[in-house]
This record gives C-alpha cells, sequence and structure tokens, in this order.
C-alpha cells in the first residue's frame, strides 16, 4: 500500500505540473507518512543526496560553458564548422550538426546549443533556401549530441549515482558522441541529395585556417577538460572552476565579447540553473531511499529476469522503457529516478556499468527532441517560427538515425568502454 | 507586493552569488596550495559547505525562474481556466510541501549541534540550517506565486529560465 501511495502521488504530481523535485518530496513525505517513518529523515537524505563530491563540479561546468557562450564563441564556431563542410551538398545542415558536435565539447548542455546555434543558423538556413521545418530540425537533433560529448551534466549526475569517475564518464561518451555527430550528417546529405538543397563554394584551405584559428581558443576549453581530469592533475570540480577562469579570460581578453558587468548576472544565473538540479537531486535521493529499501531494484530485476535472462533481450527492453520515459519525462530527473533500479538490473545479466551509463544517457538525450517533452524541440521550432507538426515530421530521419546509434552502443560495448580502458586504464 | 518580491530576490541573488564566489576560491586556493606547496586541509570542505548554501540561497530562486522542471504537456494542453488553475495549485502543494518540512528539518538542524565538521570544526547545525533555509527559500517564492496570482491576476508562469 505505501508504494502503491509513493507511485500514485508521484504519478499525479507529474501530471498536473507540479516540479519534478517537489513532487518527488511529495509523494516520498506521503509514503513515510503512511509508513509510520519520522519526517525527519527526508531533510536528512536531501542533505546527504546534495553533500556529494562528485556533484560539486555541476555549477563550475554550467558556468564554464555560460561564459562562453556569452564570449563570442558561436559564430567562431559555425565559420569554423562551415569551411570544414559547407561545400558539400546539404552544407549549411552539415555545418550545424558540426557546430554542435564542437559547441558539445565547450557546454554539454543540449537547450544552449539548440538556442545559441539555432539562433544563427536556422534564419541562415532559411534565406539559403532551406524548408524552415528541416532547418529546425537538423539543429533540435544534432544539439542532443552536447550532454554526450563531454563535458556533460548527466555524465557527472551518472557519476555520482554509480560511482564511476567523472573521468572515465566523460571518455565514455566521446566516441558515442562523434558517432552520433557523424552519422546525423551522412543523413543531412542523403536527405540534402534526394531535395537537391544547395551548397556553397569550397572556401579553401587558407579560409579553414582563419576560421581554425578564430575558433582555436574555444575548442581549446574541451582539451583543458579533458587534460585536467585524464592527467589526474586536477578533481572534476578543480578542472570545471579553472575552465570558467578560462572563459572569462578568454571572452575579456581574447575575444573581447564578454561584457565585464554581464559576469555577475552569469554567475548568478548558472547558479540557479545548478541549484535547481541539485534540489532536484535532493529529493530524488529521499525517493530513491524508499525504492531501495521497498527492494524496487532487484524486485525489477527479478521481474525482468523471469522473462528472460537474455543479455540481448535485456538491453533491448531497458532502451524501449528509457526511450518510451524519456519521451514524458525531464531527462535530469529520469536519470536520477531510473539508473539504480536499471544498473542492478544491467549488472545482473553482465553489462559493464560504465557501458549501461553511457547508453542510458544517450538514450534519454534522444527524449529531448521527442513529442511531447522535446525541449530542444519546442526550441527550435520557435526559432524557426514553425508550428510543431512539420518539424516533427521533418526530425524523424534524425531520431531514428539516433536510434541506430543507440543500438549500435548498447550492443557494441567497446564503442563506449575501449577509450576510458586505454586511457584510464 | 512587487517590491517586496523584488528585495526577496536581490538578497537571494547576492546569497547565491556570494556563496558560489566562495566556491571558486575555495577552490583555487585548494588548486594553487596544491601547485606552489601543499593544499590547506580545509578547503575540500569549505568548497561542499558553500555549494549546499548556493543551492540554499538558489532554490527559490530556480522556482521562480522555472529551473526548477515540471512537466507540463498535460496541464498546459488544458481548455480554459485549467493551466492557470492548475499552476495555482501546484504553487499550493510546493508551498505545502516545504512548510510541513520546516519542523523536521529544524529538528535535523538541532541534531547538527552534537557534531563539529572535521576540518573547519564548524558545528554541523550551522551547515544542516542550510536545508531548512532551503525550505523555506522555496516556500518563500511558492507564497508569492500564490498571492500574485490571487490578489493580482499573475498567470503563474515561471520568469524567464535560464536556457542551458
Amino acid at each position: 500500500m505505501g508504494l502503491f501511495i509513493l507511485v500514485t502521488v508521484f504519478v499525479f504530481g507529474l501530471v498536473v505540473g507540479i516540479p519534478v523535485a517537489i513532487t518527488l518530496g511529495l509523494s516520498s513525505l506521503s509514503y513515510l507518512l503512511y509508513m509510520g517513518i519520522p519526517a525527519v529523515v527526508m531533510p536528512q537524505k536531501m542533505y546527504a543526496g546534495m553533500d556529494v563530491f562528485v556533484l560539486l563540479s555541476i555549477p563550475g561546468f554550467i558556468l564554464a560553458g555560460n561564459l562562453m557562450n556569452q564570449g563570442g564563441i558561436t559564430e567562431r564556431i559555425i565559420r569554423f564548422a562551415n569551411g570544414l563542410v559547407g561545400w558539400i551538398r546539404g552544407g549549411l545542415g552539415l555545418t550545424n550538426v558540426g557546430a554542435s558536435m564542437l559547441f558539445g565539447g565547450i557546454t554539454g548542455t543540449a537547450v544552449a546549443d539548440a538556442a545559441s546555434i539555432g539562433g544563427v543558423m536556422i534564419p541562415g538556413m532559411k534565406k539559403a533556401g532551406y524548408p524552415a521545418d528541416f532547418s529546425a530540425a537538423v539543429t533540435a537533433a544534432s544539439s542532443t549530441v552536447g550532454p554526450i560529448i563531454p563535458p556533460s551534466v548527466p555524465m557527472i549526475i551518472v557519476g555520482a549515482l554509480s560511482g564511476i569517475s567523472v573521468g572515465k564518464m566523460f571518455l565514455a561518451g566521446a566516441i558515442p558522441g562523434i558517432l552520433m555527430g557523424v552519422a546525423m550528417m551522412v543523413t543531412t546529405y542523403l536527405i540534402a541529395r534526394k531535395k537537391n538543397f544547395p551548397k556553397q563554394e569550397w572556401q579553401g584551405v587558407a579560409e579553414i585556417g582563419r576560421s581554425f584559428a578564430g575558433a582555436f581558443w574555444a575548442l581549446a576549453m574541451t582539451g583543458l577538460i579533458l587534460y585536467g581530469l585524464l592527467s589526474g592533475i586536477a578533481t572534476p570540480t578543480e578542472t570545471a572552476i579553472i575552465a570558467s577562469i578560462y572563459a572569462v579570460v578568454i571572452g575579456l581578453f581574447v575575444y573581447r565579447e564578454l561584457p565585464l558587468r554581464k559576469i555577475p548576472k552569469i554567475v548568478v544565473e548558472s547558479a540557479v540553473a545548478a541549484s535547481g538540479i541539485l534540489v532536484l537531486v535532493g529529493f530524488a535521493n529521499v525517493f530513491g531511499w524508499i525504492l531501495v529499501s521497498e527492494r524496487i531494484p532487484q524486485m525489477i530485476a527479478t521481474a525482468v529476469l523471469s522473462f528472460t535472462d537474455n543479455k540481448f533481450v535485456v538491453i533491448l527492453i531497458i532502451n524501449i522503457l528509457l526511450l518510451l520515459v524519456g519521451m514524458f519525462m525531464e531527462t535530469i530527473a529520469a536519470l536520477i529516478i531510473l539508473f539504480v533500479p536499471l544498473l542492478t538490473l544491467a549488472t545482473t545479466v553482465g553489462i559493464d556499468p560504465l557501458h549501461f551509463a553511457t547508453f542510458a544517457v544517450l538514450n534519454l538525450m534522444i527524449g529531448l527532441t521527442t513529442p511531447p517533452l522535446g525541449v530542444c524541440l519546442f526550441v527550435c521550432a520557435g526559432i524557426a517560427r514553425q508550428p510543431l507538426t512539420p518539424v516533427v515530421i521533418a526530425i524523424l530521419p534524425f531520431i531514428a538515425t539516433n536510434i541506430i546509434v543507440l543500438l549500435l552502443v548498447s550492443y557494441v560495448p567497446p564503442i563506449a568502454t575501449w577509450l576510458p580502458s586505454v586511457l584510464l586504464p | 507586493m512587487k517590491r517586496i518580491e523584488n528585495i526577496i530576490v536581490t538578497i537571494c541573488s547576492i546569497g547565491v552569488g556570494i556563496a558560489f564566489l566562495t566556491l571558486i576560491v575555495a577552490v583555487l586556493i585548494q588548486v594553487l596550495g596544491r601547485t606552489f606547496s601543499s593544499s590547506p586541509v580545509w578547503t575540500e570542505e569549505l568548497t561542499r559547505f558553500a555549494m549546499l548554501f548556493t543551492v540554499t540561497f538558489g532554490a527559490g530562486l530556480s522556482l521562480r525562474s522555472g529551473d526548477l522542471v515540471n512537466v507540463d504537456v498535460v496541464c498546459e494542453s488544458l481548455p480554459g481556466q485549467w493551466p492557470r488553475r492548475l499552476r495555482l495549485f501546484s504553487a499550493i502543494a510546493t508551498f505545502a510541501l516545504c512548510v510541513f518540512l520546516i519542523a523536521p528539518a529544524w529538528k535535523y538542524v538541532s541534531i547538527g549541534a552534537l557534531q563539529t565538521s572535521a576540518a573547519l570544526r564548524l558545528r554541523m547545525d550551522y551547515i544542516h540550517f542550510s536545508v531548512f533555509a532551503l525550505l523555506i527559500g522555496i516556500a518563500l517564492f511558492a507564497l508569492m506565486r500564490i498571492v500574485a496570482m490571487v490578489f493580482y491576476s499573475d498567470d503563474g508562469q515561471p520568469e524567464n529560465r535560464t536556457d542551458i
């Protein structure tokens, strides 16, 4: 009965639009009251959930991304990507995907990518003769590589939940992120050929060199973050703060597009965004503790294993479940609630936790572009001033592409685990 | 009403800024200390505590900005006044939860009086207070939303969410 109350209040809260964190709190409190457990457990578990060393890096990475984003990187990255692939048929679509991949190495958040790159690319593509729905669709779809290519807030949270090092998590996302980007470029090219989208003149190696020089300092931040984490000279939190200082220096003195007076606002907004995530983590920790107390992870594992113990089928079941949840639920909330129960199932059938964590994050990112709750889809349709339906239709080939990549990553573990095993044995 | 809200927002923004800057400075001391000799032992602890207080001041603001995300696909697609009614219900539920948890949170704060932190030797009730204040912060911003909706015909929508 306690479990029934927990689930009912949780579903009701989500449906009526109560913030996910508060919904988790309400459902947990209902359970505790029904079971006669003192409510003091809630603040205690919330504190324990937020006071996790790895999570300290979240505000820093958000700040670093925001500072870079406000410091004039968007045009530079787009120009570099355009120099590389703009001459191929459907070049601006390819530029869009390429820019998202490069941008993902700096900010690591999909919505920022969709808004920043979309703000420049969607009007540009429309002007060049690309259909508005396609322009919005390719921007939304490609923005999802952001949280897969390091750095990545969802990867940090998974690290905190599973005990896997953030460095390993970041590395595990690198090849799948690149694979996803390349696959979307292929899809863009095939659509462009079929629909005879325009291409630009080859601008020469010199332009690639010039645009690379312009984007170098922004792109170097990815290298700085990876070096900090992989060399072992800095913790993830230290790396994030050093990246923030680096972003300020580049924005103020190299690109000179980051107004000094804007920095306090960026700091506060980044801290508020991180607070929203951490409050969610705090309340979710209470919810997660109840699930573990009720042995839900074991129950899920037993239920699935009574049906099949075939590893390949279990991977398929996990992916279908996460895709469905990702369609209706906010990514980080879904990750926090489902990760531990599904990890138990995954490890029971012999799936490497690092491999599972990677395909789970990749899977939930696809949810950012699927209706009814695809945040990136809404952002891009808004920029393109298009109703949602044509953009949803235009994005279908990209969703199919991402699902193919997801299946590849799910069934070929080295795609995720090889790089960490080589660089962080 | 708007003036009171502005004062509270300003206080929380200053608080969140100071806490976050403390976190940044503590991390930098840690890095510089380790680079040139050895890190002070208290920096890691100060970083953790600074983050907890960042969340304390930022939690209410995140409700206001919409960074405390919700699933609005069902409620916003309802006809007529229903979306607004549900936003009001949501604010009331948020307020009720946080107010209910204030007494248990205070008890948790009191428990902390019996402990001190390992490095900074701070009484842990000062640190546990972050959770207590966090709940008050969210309750306060939920209450302001309720008042704005009931008495000032506000639509109850969050302010601009930080798009990150």
